[in-house]
């Protein structure tokens, strides 16, 4: 406990800079601004301006923090393009559609946006309180594994994204190892050997991380964009004058809760962010208490369930990224790519050596949280306007911020028919269903995943046994094998139920 | 069908990164008991056999891209190539009102807006990256000799 309220006081002192105040209102800003447009989600976001906020030469707490706040604004933001639209700016916002929209036709925009917005605000708070809790815990925990355990840890990341994320198991396996190849490329740190590259020698350190970030998701997004395109302007409703009403919060008290702690373990787990946080919460909120079969017609308690999980998801997702150094989402995985940048390596140690830095993003989450509401709630018919941005305005912007991103960072006109290719090469994955969060897990996992299977194995010397000598990395191996199962099993059961009482259906 | 051809095509490249994994990556010394060349190994086995699981069973057997829209999707690609082409001769203001107007007008607004856009788009973008945000952006030749004496009439001024 001392530890977490003296680590506070340091996190506050930083984030209670003019400057770094400054970023978080300003990224919170800015994250509800993309996070409001149609199409564009929170990872998306980060990963256009990930480049730009690089080279503003900022330090990197100050950095992280600017991001970190875009990242949870675009999180806050998404729900208003749901609402008012019926178009999900990304799939953790896909939920909110369900019930929000129907409000918004039923006349009450402006009660459903308030009122999404508190669900937001608990849900991120919570997470935040619960992140700033068990980090230090779990990072002290941490620091005692060995490199097997850590071999068994990046198993179990596999595994749950494997299982939880994407609509097909191999896909999404086979979108992690391709991240996991593109990391192979450069150098080999341990034996100065060159690997896949082909004598070139732009690739010897690598590909660059900005590159297959801002290609993979900004470029592929941008192409996305082009392929749905609707020309004119989206049918926004409008924003009334209802507001939120204590009989409300009263009512969705419980549903806030559930999804608040729903949504954070979800978060935790490893590549499971948002969306897999809001439609279980959702789903779970509809088996509890839509008693009367009011869910999907404009329930608030439907309303808030989603956002208040995708809130504490994003928070929950902070958890594995800061004490372990494995993110618990896409969006994290390039926060967690930003950080090596800065030659910040995530993981147990991060608390007690980059101090300024772990407890800074936290101390500006609480920040963050309490700024977003504020902004939120008077500023949403602002935000709302934002939404009849016509698209073909939108497109062109997204490449000239994507551009002007690697330009100024590496300088080299070649990287930006590179950022084009990849962005082909993501929007066809995207196209047949691969998602693209495993491609940049795997990227940013891959050096760290092959240095402790190579360092465990020198330390046993070349005895494979040794990765399966102690008892937590085979608790975690146990634990992958059981994520993979239980919801094959899981669906094998209900698909025997369905049989059973096919009357069910009707 | 879809699915097939990709997974095909990256098949091919799987197998020809396995070749390399297995014949062409050596340690001088052996370092440690897996060296470099291992860990390359055992990704190209795991995505060789997804990619056969994915070729046995696809599930994506349409783009669902309609035939206007494979067009409007080339040709973003194309302007988006040559905006990256332009961008150091021309310059960061003049290849973006190209880029800009170019996309702008195809995806259909106005001429008159697009080209206002464009301009906009990259007037302003200029003058917020590399005056107010400090960010190193191409000049190019023409705008370098343009700008050439605004330096002297803001001394003055």
């Amino acid at each position: 406990m001392e530890t977490v309220l003296t680590g506070l006081a340091t996190g506050f002192s930083v984030a209670l800079d003019p400057f770094n105040l400054f970023l978080v209102l300003a990224g919170c800003f800015a994250g509800t601004l993309i996070g409001a447009l149609p199409g564009l989600g929170p990872i998306n976001g980060v990963a256009i301006l990930l480049p730009i906020a690089y080279g503003l030469g900022f330090s990197p707490e100050s950095a992280l923090i600017l991001l970190a706040g875009i990242y949870y604004g675009a999180e806050y933001g998404g729900r208003i393009s749901s609402i008012l639209l019926n178009v999900p700016g990304d799939a953790g916002a896909v939920m909110t559609t369900l019930d929000g929209n129907p409000m918004a036709r039923a006349g009450e925009a402006g009660r459903a946006l308030s009122l999404s917005a508190v669900a937001s605000f608990v849900g991120g708070t919570f997470a935040v309180i619960l992140l700033s809790l068990f980090a230090p815990v779990l990072a002290a925990f941490a620091v005692t594994f060995s490199p097997a355990d850590y071999v068994a840890l990046m198993v179990f990341a596999f595994a749950s994204l494997a299982s939880l994320v994407g609509k097909s198991t191999v896909k999404t396996l086979l979108g992690a190892t391709i991240g996991l190849m593109l990391a192979t490329i450069g150098i080999d740190a341990n034996t100065g050997v060159p690997r896949y590259t082909f004598g070139i020698p732009d690739f010897l350190a690598g590909i660059d991380f900005l590159i297959v970030v801002v290609g993979l998701f900004g470029m592929a997004e941008l192409l996305t964009l082009v392929e749905h395109q609707v020309s004119g302007k989206l049918n926004s409703l409008p924003v009334d004058k209802s507001f939120v009403r204590l009989a409300d919060l009263a009512k969705c008290k419980w549903a806030i809760a559930r999804a608040s702690v729903i949504g954070f373990f979800i978060g935790v787990l490893p590549g499971t962010g948002a969306s897999v946080a809001s439609a279980v919460a959702y789903g779970t909120e509809k088996r509890i208490s839509d008693t009367e079969k009011t869910f999907g017609t404009g329930d608030p308690r439907g309303l808030v369930a989603p956002e208040a999980a995708n809130n504490a998801a994003a928070g929950g997702a902070m958890v594995p990224m800061l004490t372990l150094g494995i993110p618990g989402s896409g969006t994290t995985a390039i926060l967690l790519g930003a950080l090596l940048m800065f030659n910040i390596q995530p993981g147990p140690t991060l608390f007690s050596q980059r101090p300024e830095v772990a407890w800074g993003l936290v101390a500006s989450m609480y920040i963050g949280n309490v700024a977003l509401l504020v902004i939120n709630l008077p500023l949403v018919g602002l935000f709302a306007r934002m939404l009849t941005i016509p698209q073909h305005y939108l497109t062109p912007l997204i490449a000239i911020l994507a551009f002007i991103g690697i330009y100024t960072i590496v300088g080299n006109p070649h990287d930006l028919f590179l950022i084009t290719l990849l962005g082909i090469f993501g929007w066809f994955l995207r196209k047949l269903d691969f998602s693209l969060a495993p491609v940049i897990l795997g990227f940013v996992l891959g050096s760290l995943f092959e240095n402790n299977l190579r360092r465990a194995l020198s330390i046993s010397g070349g005895d494979w046994g040794y990765l399966i000598a102690d008892y937590k990395s085979v608790t975690l191996y146990v634990l992958a094998a059981l994520i993979v199962i239980a919801p094959i099993w899981l669906a094998r059961r209900a698909r025997l139920m369905e049989g059973d009482n096919p009357l069910d259906q009707g | 069908m879809v699915d097939r051809i990709f997974a095909g095509v990256l098949l091919v490249v799987s197998l020809a990164y396995a070749v390399i994994a297995f014949t062409t990556i050596k340690a001088p010394f052996q370092y440690d008991p897996l060296g470099p060349e291992s860990w390359p190994q055992i990704l190209s086995l795991v995505a060789i056999a997804c990619l056969l699981v994915i070729l046995w069973k696809p599930d994506a057997t349409e783009m669902g891209v309609a035939r206007a829209t494979w067009f409007r999707l080339g040709a973003t690609i194309v302007m988006l190539l040559a905006y990256a082409e332009l961008y150091e001769p021309l310059g960061f203001i003049l290849s973006t009102i190209l880029f800009g107007a170019a996309l702008c007008s195809m995806l259909g607004a106005g001429m008159a807006r697009s080209v206002t856009f464009g301009v906009a788009a990259g007037i302003a973008g200029y003058l917020l990256c590399v005056t107010l945000l400090d960010l190193n952006l191409p000049e190019g030749e023409l705008i370098e000799w343009l700008l050439e004496p605004a330096p002297q009439s803001e001394g003055t001024s």
